[in-house]
């Protein structure tokens, strides 16, 4: 999908479809199965295979305990197939360009920005969990569920740090509030089909709620 | 006890490295411009990361410590004590090697990036590895710091011990100097000799060698004696 708009609006509206109802999220699958190159939308397997053991956890807890773990797993797995793609899809200023067409030079501009430099950063987290897994285990401790709680606080301090930095800079250059940009979108005609198509789960996902 | 680099091979889109040669018991220096390749390097030479091509082979080498260029990644405790326990170490020598002032309960990572750069290093340093490579391990410090881990680096005689680095003023007492050069690792040999051949050298020790005085260490004494010869 070449258009960042169309893109972020289908995940919001099927993000909708497949949080309503079991139904939404079969019909945001089916959407899934048919716009997007599928499996290979899936850049990081080993992230989204942990997030999906972890939505099973979850989901048997939520059985035992008496509520419907079934449809929570079903909705959150339409969930992580959409927000996958949009990862896997997504270019260095989208957000930017799609924020400030939306909202214009000021609030659109800072939203996008910031949207932007979230993604920036969520790509670097990858990278830097498997260093502090290579240290950890260059310590002879081994590597397990106990040392996500550390490496955990190290992404987030680290994290935090950048963004302290970040904001630093920007504010050193004079940036205040938003900025001038001229977006320019190219819009396919798959785009505009898919679109209609997200449009369309979200209210088959409301009636048949 | 040595290193061998039999035509290793990294590539990615727009950027490749070949690396080959054989790392001795000394300090070895490797420099190179910054996106050159140094980290990806050290993670083949550490057994991190499988080249595309070639073969990294340790000879008589058990033991492997790879340093990265920011000290958090390396942070596993709470506190600054929890930390050097980690190690197998007491905070006390931890952090007097350091040259840090800080409580044993201070939590690791509030302490700045340069003195949790140096209580990293300060670890490091106090352990023994056949195989110490480190990653930018002047970054973070000021110049009285980068002198102090120079002595700390200096005192390594045991093994093999290689920093890759773009540092151009103060160096520890080098054996052997590596340099990155177009996507390959060049060999410029043992210092002092080496020194002619570096091309990545600084300023200083370019005008010191063109000056026809080639510094015999490149340690801050050693650089000041070149200077000083030039002058007598």
């Amino acid at each position: 999908m070449q258009d960042p708009r169309i893109r972020l609006a289908c995940a919001f509206l099927l993000s909708c479809a497949a949080f309503i109802s079991i139904a939404g999220a079969a019909a945001v699958f089916i959407w899934w199965l048919l716009f997007t190159p599928r499996w290979k939308s899936i850049r990081y397997r080993t992230a989204v295979l942990a997030t999906f053991v972890l939505f099973v956890i979850v989901a048997g807890l939520m059985t035992l305990t008496g509520s419907d773990g079934f449809s929570y797993l079903v909705r959150m797995i339409a969930i992580l197939l959409i927000g996958t793609w949009v990862y896997a899809e997504s270019a260095a200023g989208d957000f930017l360009t799609v924020g400030t067409w939306c909202l214009g030079k000021r609030i659109g501009f800072e939203a996008g920005m910031i949207a932007g430099m979230a993604m920036q950063l969520a790509t670097g987290l990858s990278d830097d969990f498997r260093r502090i897994r290579i240290a950890t285990e260059q310590k002879g401790q081994s590597w397990g569920l106990r040392s996500i709680v550390p490496a955990g606080r190290i992404l987030i301090h680290d994290t935090l740090r950048r963004a302290d930095d970040t904001a630093e800079v920007l504010a050193t250059r004079g940036y205040r509030t938003g900025g001038n940009l001229c977006p320019h979108f190219h819009t396919s005609s798959g785009d505009v089909v898919a679109g209609i198509c997200a449009a369309t789960t979200l209210i088959l996902g409301c009636l048949l709620r | 006890m040595r290193l061998v680099l039999d035509h290793l091979a990294a590539y990615r889109p727009f950027w490749s490295l070949a690396a080959d040669g054989v790392f001795s018991k000394g300090i070895h220096l490797v420099s190179g411009d910054v996106g050159s390749g140094k980290s990806t390097l050290a993670l083949m030479m550490a057994g991190l990361r499988a080249p595309e091509s070639g073969i990294v082979i340790p000879e008589g080498i058990t033991k492997t410590m790879l340093s990265f260029q920011f000290p958090e990644f390396h942070v596993t405790g709470l506190s600054v004590a929890e930390e050097c326990a980690s190690w197998g170490l007491t905070p006390d020598s931890v952090t007097r090697l350091a040259g840090i002032n800080v409580g044993n309960e201070t939590p690791a990572l509030s302490l700045s990036r340069g003195e949790l750069k140096r209580l990293h290093l300060a670890c490091i340093l106090s352990r023994d590895y056949d195989l110490l490579l480190l990653d930018e391990p002047f970054s973070s410090l000021d110049c009285r710091g980068k002198e102090q881990v120079c002595r700390q680096i200096s005192k390594q005689s045991r093994g093999i011990t290689v920093i890759f680095t773009h540092e151009q003023s103060i160096f520890p007492d080098i054996t052997h100097i590596w340099e990155i050069m177009r996507g390959e690792l060049v060999d410029c040999g043992d210092m002092p000799a080496a020194a002619r051949r570096w091309q990545h050298a600084p300023p200083l020790v370019k005008n010191l060698v063109s000056a026809g005085r080639i510094p015999f260490k490149l340690t801050p004494e050693g650089i000041r004696e070149a200077a000083c010869r030039i002058r007598g």
